[in-house]
């Protein structure tokens, strides 16, 4: 079953803290993770299916998947001086790669990828004790053509039916966003405007409407890695999002939100 | 998705540009053998001559231009900088 829900900033600068970076800004995003870290301790999750966008680290030009998920024992990865690795929910990402695939999806599943930064950030700030096993899934939002918002949001809808029909408590974080736009000229100039009028959206319970979002519009807003949310709201369906915090710093728009299901 | 898009398709002609710049951000093997001798580092990459000048010229606009992921460039340079100095200053 779904015990909870939410999208989580893994922006590199919040574990990294560089002197680039607004010291008091930094701390609000970490304090809005404490309490998601609070929350799920308090939904006792069996697991967490984590959504995340992996940026070109398990998933080069080599072969590049729509969508995956990671059914392995255990998965790792390293950022910069970070190293991290984590159990699998091997039966429950069995059953969603299995299920996943019966109802239509075609998805790519690996035991041996790495495991990109996205997932490690939020799991580093709010992974509950003692921690749960995971299951990574990765979408695609690097390497176009990126599966459609409409698409994220199907899956989504089909992930929260297979994870409902199980025993397991299972809660769902969605990783990444809001707007930035790394490696272009873009960089420092965030598309906040749009965020806001996203965080509303959510906010008033209407996250279906993220469904018919363009992936041009996703790709010029500095939201390629909203399917990732998109994915989660798909999920959930329509309830109001409660945003702990957006922080807008120089390169990134930074949210932590929370869906009550 | 629209040739002004900021993350366009990766054209094929790019793939070992684009496979140079991922190793530079994602082995570390590589890296310390492209800070040793970046032109044999590139030359075993299968990088051509136009290729290496505008990697060691760490040209992002020209990199780009000639295909390479806006992304892989920006990571490729952070790692070549990064080092656990640059963190945790507060």
């Amino acid at each position: 079953m779904l015990v909870g829900a939410f999208a989580l900033a893994h922006t590199p600068q919040l574990i990294a803290r560089p002197d680039t970076e607004d010291r008091d800004l930094v701390l609000r995003v970490h304090a809005a993770f404490a309490r998601v870290k609070a929350r799920l301790a308090a939904l006792r999750p069996d697991a967490l299916a984590v959504i995340a966008g992996d940026h070109i680290e398990a998933f080069f030009l080599d072969a590049v998947p729509a969508l995956a998920v990671y059914v392995g024992r255990e998965c790792a990865g390293t950022f910069g001086p970070y190293e991290y690795r984590f159990p699998i929910h091997e039966s429950l990402a069995r059953a969603v790669v299995e299920q996943g695939i019966e109802r239509g999806f075609d998805l790519l599943y690996t035991q041996d990828r790495r495991l990109d930064y996205a997932f490690f950030v939020p799991l580093h700030f709010t992974m509950p004790e003692p921690a749960p096993p995971i299951v990574p899934l990765h979408v695609n939002v690097y390497l176009p053509p990126q599966p459609t918002p409409r698409r994220c949001y199907e899956w989504g809808r089909a992930l929260g039916e297979i994870l409902g029909s199980r025993p397991e408590r299972v809660a769902l974080i969605a990783s990444g966003g809001m707007s930035h736009y790394p490696g272009t000229d873009r960089y420092a100039s965030p598309d906040f405007d749009w965020d806001r009028r996203v965080l509303e959206t959510l906010q008033a319970g209407r996250g279906s409407d993220l469904a018919a979002v363009t992936g041009e519009e996703l790709d010029k807003t500095g939201n390629i890695e909203l399917r990732t949310w998109i994915t989660l709201l798909g999920a959930v369906g329509d309830r109001p999002a409660d945003v702990y915090c957006y922080e807008p710093s120089w390169h990134h728009g930074n949210a932590v939100v929370e869906w009550r299901v | 998705m629209s040739e002004d898009a900021h993350y366009r398709f990766p054209p094929a002609a790019a793939y070992r540009l684009n496979r140079c710049l991922f190793a530079l951000k994602s082995d570390a093997a590589f890296r310390q053998s492209f800070q040793q001798d970046a032109a044999r580092a590139m030359t075993e990459a299968g990088l051509g001559d136009h290729e290496q000048k505008l990697m060691l010229a760490r040209d992002r606009d020209a990199l780009v231009a000639a295909g390479a992921h806006p992304y892989l460039v920006f990571m490729a340079e952070l790692r070549l900088r990064m080092d656990r100095s640059a963190f945790e200053y507060f």
